[in-house]
């Protein structure tokens, strides 16, 4: 029967991202022979893309944060090495510690009650350096102090979480803390470096001039490979047009914004990912610095100029949206042309 | 259901018929007797009195209209016909396509019929006369072995809440991949077919009563070619680690089925075993080089864009409405570097995604 319409796109959709598949070397293992990428890639924001509870640095710096909302308040206290998460209404309250921090600006806690992982009702957002309603949330009502704090996460939502915002905390499809790295280190990626790390120890292959089981070069990918491959925990083209996430919510997910620009040009590698964003450094927010991956396409003939600007093409072409009640403000990816009055291009 | 058409005929009359001015008296007689003949609902009379204005105006179309749908009232099919052709010769009006279209399909002309009802919902039809056309569309399209696009009319037939018997065995004949109409079905067959179609019928509703039917199903007709295929589609929605041994046997029992086949491809790349899903992709789109998803699990397993990029657009070609084929084009021109291409085909893709929206059109 052919109902791959019917069944082919909900088994594409669930299908977890794979990571971690190989045993681990480490990163101090990689930084043998990679200093400077080992160097700065651990502060970077997917490096501390979770928080473990003595190093979640937001909480540490407001000991003390309160919210209140639906008829619930909120407060998350620091106390020793822990967070303590809190929400009370007029019956009562619930007190669980903050397992992790998801995220590296805007972040997000996930606790546990009852085994199950429960994502929090509310976030710490830095523009306000405040408590608010969790991005996507905002329109849940809670029925009871266990629904105020948070959103119980499915086997596969949580498995997702870990698997994209830690290392080794994922195997076989399901979630092993007991082997979590917090955030994405080396081997979130570039797969395969202690069957690499083994390999270059082996003198006779050394001699030989052989390096054999290099991990897979990433450097060699298009745009379209590259966006599929950092897609897998930023969100695919495909994904979002499958789960159907229409509207400005749509500006979170860089890769599916940046496909539907004119410039997308698949197969080249100036408007990949990596030609704007290194992996391995903290996101620049230098605008201008951002002007050279523009012109490495526009400064060529037969280019028409731009007539407003030559420089801080993103400030205009790449504008900002602000989501949750003005709290969160992403960069639309969606290269164009903006003019006054167009709605959100989706 | 094609009675709910019939009923349809005079209010179209009126909403797709201009009345041209006549010119002559003794035409302006016989048609207002022709009118009142039909309106008295004494069809002999009022067909012949409407042949008779016909030979003194032959350029009359509402005269042609009229003569036409008292033809199809009467189930004389292959007189009506000639009077809508004549119809849209003069008007060029969905409404008229659509009548040629059912007299073509009740008179056995299938491929004019398929080609002429496309062209009356492209035109846009009354919302009564649109489920008709669509329903006839997917016999139609099972019939010429085009079953994943019969699906998406079947599909949006469900949704709209018809529920006939007529339809399950369309539903079941589609869902068997069997090129044939409900009156066509082998007698001792036709018990199976629509018990396949029931509970396609079930799984499309989203009624939760899908995987007890199904399990109906499977015990009463464990052996039955296409029924694992069946049971294996369904399951990768609800448990696809259960699909792969569902497909396996399938082909024990149906060894030439290449869907089966196809699917198995899709699941073995899924798992991470390229070569022998390349085996099964490849065999599949050599048996039956018309089956677009054999055509579609070849096109993704190919390392060599160009080649895979060209499996794809034959998927495309015999299913354009799959959202999965203009995905995966997508995908395929971008890598090329045939980005004009790529954009085409994820515009196509949003589109498909949005029409088929569950929470409704966005």
């Amino acid at each position: 029967m052919a109902r791959v319409s019917l069944a082919l796109g909900i088994w594409l959709a669930v299908t977890a991202v794979a990571h971690g598949a190989k045993p681990y070397a480490g990163p101090a293992a990689c930084a043998t022979c990679h200093p400077a990428q080992a160097q700065s890639q651990p502060k970077s924001g997917m490096g501390k893309a979770i928080e473990l509870p003595p190093e979640q640095e937001n909480l540490k710096a407001h000991p003390k944060l309160a919210f209140e909302k639906n008829g619930y308040s909120y407060t998350i206290e620091r106390k020793g090495e822990q967070s303590i998460y809190t929400v009370r209404d007029a019956a009562g309250e619930l007190s669980l510690p903050i397992r992790y921090a998801f995220g590296v600006h805007m972040q997000t806690f996930v606790f546990q009650y009852k085994v199950r992982f429960y994502e929090s009702m509310v976030s710490y957002y830095p523009k306000l350096s405040a408590l608010a309603i969790t991005l996507g949330d905002e329109q849940l009502r809670p029925r009871n102090l266990v629904e105020a704090m948070g959103r119980e996460t499915s086997n596969r939502e949580i498995t997702v979480c870990f698997d994209c915002h830690g290392t080794g905390g994922v195997t076989e499809g399901r979630v092993t803390l007991e082997s979590l790295k917090p955030g994405v280190t080396c081997e979130h990626c570039h797969a395969g470096a202690a069957e690499h790390m083994s390999n270059v120890s082996n003198m006779s292959n050394k001699t030989q001039g052989k390096v054999a089981a290099l991990p897979a070069k990433l450097g060699e990918m298009g745009a379209e490979d590259m966006s599929a491959y950092c897609g897998q925990c930023h969100r695919t083209w495909e994904f979002i047009v499958r789960a159907r996430e229409w509207g400005e919510v749509n500006v979170r997910f860089a890769p599916y914004r940046l496909a539907n620009s004119k410039c997308f040009l698949g197969a080249d590698k100036r408007i990949r990912c990596s030609a704007c964003h290194d992996p391995h450094a903290s996101l620049a927010h230098d605008e201008a610095g951002y002007d050279r991956v523009c012109l490495s396409c526009h400064a060529l003939q037969p280019q028409k100029p731009c007539p407003v600007s030559k420089k801080d093409c993103v400030s205009c072409h790449m504008p900002k949206v602000t989501l949750s009640d003005g709290h969160a403000v992403f960069t639309d990816h969606q290269i164009r042309i903006v003019r006054p009055g167009d709605a959100y291009p989706n | 259901m094609r009675g709910a058409g019939k009923g349809l005929v005079w209010l179209l009359g009126c909403l797709v018929i201009v009345v041209p001015a006549c010119r002559a008296a003794t035409f302006e007689e016989i048609a207002r007797q022709a009118a009142a003949a039909r309106d008295a609902d004494h069809v002999p009379e009022a067909i012949d009195l409407y042949r008779q204005a016909l030979q003194l105006k032959p350029d009359w179309p509402e005269g042609w209209f009229y003569l036409g749908t008292l033809f199809y009232d009467s189930d004389r099919y292959a007189e009506a016909q000639p009077a809508f052709a004549q119809f849209v010769n003069l008007a060029d009006k969905p409404a008229g396509w659509a009548f040629l279209g059912l007299c073509e399909f009740e008179t056995g002309g299938y491929a004019q019929a398929h080609e002429h009802l496309q062209k009356a919902l492209d035109g846009g039809l009354a919302p009564e006369i649109e489920g008709v056309v669509r329903f006839h569309q997917a016999l139609l399209l099972t019939r010429l072995g085009l079953f994943d696009q019969a699906l998406h009319w079947y599909q949006a037939i469900v949704r709209s809440g018809i529920h006939d018997p007529t339809l399950m065995a369309g539903l079941g004949l589609n869902s068997l991949d069997k090129p044939m109409l409900p009156k066509e079905a082998p007698p001792d067959q036709r018990e199976f077919i629509d018990s396949v179609g029931r509970t396609v019928f079930t799984w499309l509703s989203g009624d939760r009563k899908t995987e007890a039917d199904f399990h109906t199903l499977m015990a009463t007709y464990p052996n039955a070619p296409g029924i694992h295929n069946l049971y294996a589609t369904y399951l990768l929605g609800t448990h696809p680690e259960d699909a792969m041994p569902e497909l396996r046997s399938e082909l024990e029992v149906n060894p030439g089925s290449v869907e089966a086949r196809a699917m198995l491809a899709l699941l073995l790349l899924q798992d991470g075993h390229p070569d022998d899903a390349a085996a099964y992709a490849k065999k599949a789109a050599a048996d039956q080089p018309s089956c677009p998803l054999a055509q579609y699990a070849y096109g993704l397993i190919l390392a060599d864009s160009h080649e895979a990029a060209e499996h794809l657009e034959i998927a495309e070609r015999l299913d354009p409405f799959n959202f999965e084929y203009h995905v995966a084009l997508a995908h395929a021109y971008s890598r090329l570097g045939r980005n004009d291409d790529a954009r085409r085909e994820r515009k196509a893709s949003i589109q498909l995604a949005r029409e088929n929206d569950p929470r409704g059109a966005r």
